[in-house]
């Protein structure tokens, strides 16, 4: 029975795809090339781009930007997050700022970021980072806070320094609430990485999005929002992966 | 070793407690909940500082926890990202074994508290009493001299409570230690300790120490015994009577 129910699942999700692609298909033949294109064009103009390595090529700039600014917020959100936690003084200075800018949407921001640094590929990661480093700080504060004391006790009772404590219990104990901010990182992130090339110096995903709309070379466009989709797609699976693996004490199955 | 402690704070929690314990003694501490039994032995292992007076062991003052003690959890305070083997060999890797010699010792405390062919479980998948032998044999591994029990079986269900209690019964017959043993049982006091030092007031003061007479090893038949019977009713007379006391007050 379960394995019947498993085809039905698998099923109902390949019919479900195959007449959003007839939709999506039957849709562009019907409307002007300007506005919309069918899907046999959109894979057309990806196949394309893909053998003029124009593709390829945006796609690796993109990443670049992508992964600089989210690496740079892991590096910089985890351990302050951590350190948040535990000294009691920083975190009271610093919590009213931290809620401030993360309830800011992040787009604000990037006139400010581009008057004050150009059009370079430093702003650009700055917006990633900013886009992405306060779920991963906001989740390790939490979750380094709701260590239950008795754990710290235990390892007082065994006369853990502080630094064991920090290797043994600490960190251990928050790494899964890391790891659930890191994945709404990644989500955030490709907003981030998008936007940065949107309204800075355009590059990447974003400059063929840019383009494609300006030269109502509508297929060119949705091929790039198709791989943006196709990456975001593939980024949550990573990083739900990730997450799982780290938790697996809590009760879950990876 | 000898203790003998007080301790003031806002809340006076406890005040003049004056007691010693013996090498290879077992004091059992009961009292009514909120009397301030936990708090107590943690100033004995040095968790928390005392406010008034001092809990001296082997001659020194403890301020801090320190070598030769280890203390059992009420929540067994196991780590959940660990395994049991983990778990157990926590204090010892503390106290700066090798690999070799935790290769060696950990899997005979597994097999002390019957844990044997769980190690490599954790905590989550296995039950209540499984899990607060796993924090018994993390406290056993590091051979203390003194055990300190918070409600050890407080947190598991009645059955196997029993089972724990006879299996530590058995556990301190083959490595008998100094032993305090905090718990709000009454049939647990008298079963385990030598003495059992009943904690109440308010602050909380030794109310009476009753001299368990009972003949080791003990056991499921010790249960039967007639002497059982009449410490079990003494110390209850004594609990109650206080509890029975304050509640005709909030009658009237």
């Amino acid at each position: 029975m379960g394995s019947e129910a498993r085809w039905a699942r698998y099923a109902t999700v390949i019919v479900s795809l195959l007449v959003g692609a007839a939709v999506w298909e039957v849709a562009g033949r019907y409307t002007s090339d300007a506005f919309w294109a069918t899907l046999s064009s959109t894979l057309r103009s990806l196949f394309d781009l893909l053998h003029s390595g124009v593709l390829m090529r945006q796609v690796a700039s993109s990443f670049q930007l992508y992964l600089s600014g989210l690496s740079l917020a892991i590096l910089v959100g985890a351990p302050a997050g951590m350190l948040l936690a535990r000294v009691r003084w920083l975190r009271v200075a610093l919590e009213n700022y931290i809620m401030m800018l993360y309830a800011t949407p992040m787009v604000a921001l990037i006139p400010f970021i581009l008057s004050m640094m150009g059009f370079g590929f430093a702003p650009k990661v700055l917006v990633v980072f900013l886009f992405a480093v306060f779920p991963i700080l906001y989740n390790t504060v939490e979750g380094a806070r709701s260590i239950r004391p008795e754990l710290i006790e235990v390892a007082q009772s065994f006369r853990s320094s502080e630094w064991r404590l920090w290797f043994d219990v600490m960190i251990p104990y928050t790494l899964p609430f890391t790891m659930t901010g890191i994945r709404q990182a990644i989500a955030r992130g490709l907003v981030g990485m998008v936007a940065a090339e949107f309204f800075l110096s355009p590059s990447g995903l974003g400059q063929m999005i840019m383009m494609g709309s300006q030269n109502f070379d509508t297929a060119g466009m949705l091929a790039a929002i198709l791989i943006i989709v196709l990456l975001g797609v593939g980024l949550m699976d990573l990083g739900r992966y990730i997450e799982n693996r780290f938790a697996a004490w809590r009760g879950y199955k990876p | 070793m000898s203790g003998a402690g007080k301790r003031f704070s806002k809340l006076q929690v406890f005040s003049d407690v004056e007691l010693e314990v013996g090498e290879r003694e077992v004091l059992a501490i009961i009292g009514p909940s909120g009397c301030g039994k936990t708090t107590l032995l943690r100033c004995m292992n040095g968790l928390i500082p005392l406010t008034e007076g001092e809990i001296t062991m082997e001659g020194e003052a403890i301020t801090s926890p320190r070598e030769g003690v280890a203390m059992v959890f009420q929540h067994f305070g196991l780590f959940p990202w660990k395994t049991v083997f983990n778990n157990v060999a926590y204090g010892l890797k503390l106290a700066g074994a090798t690999r070799a010699q935790i290769d060696e010792k950990i899997p005979e405390y597994i097999k002390l508290v019957g844990l044997s062919g769980f190690e490599h479980y954790y905590p989550y998948q296995i039950s209540g009493g499984m899990q607060q032998r796993c924090g018994l044999a993390r406290a056993l591994a590091v051979e203390p001299r003194v055990l300190l029990m918070d409600e050890p079986f407080g947190a598991v269900d009645a059955q196997t409570r029993e089972i724990l209690q006879f299996e530590m019964l058995r556990i301190w017959e083959s490595r008998p230690t100094t032993m305090v043993f905090v718990t709000h049982a009454i049939d647990e006091a008298v079963l385990m300790g030598d003495r059992v030092l009943v904690l109440k007031g308010r602050p909380s003061t030794v109310h009476e120490i009753v001299e368990v007479d009972l003949p080791r090893p003990r056991n499921r038949a010790t249960l039967l015994l007639p002497r059982f019977a009449e410490l079990r009713e003494h110390v209850w007379n004594t609990l109650m009577a206080d509890a029975r006391q304050a509640e005709l007050e909030v009658i009237r």
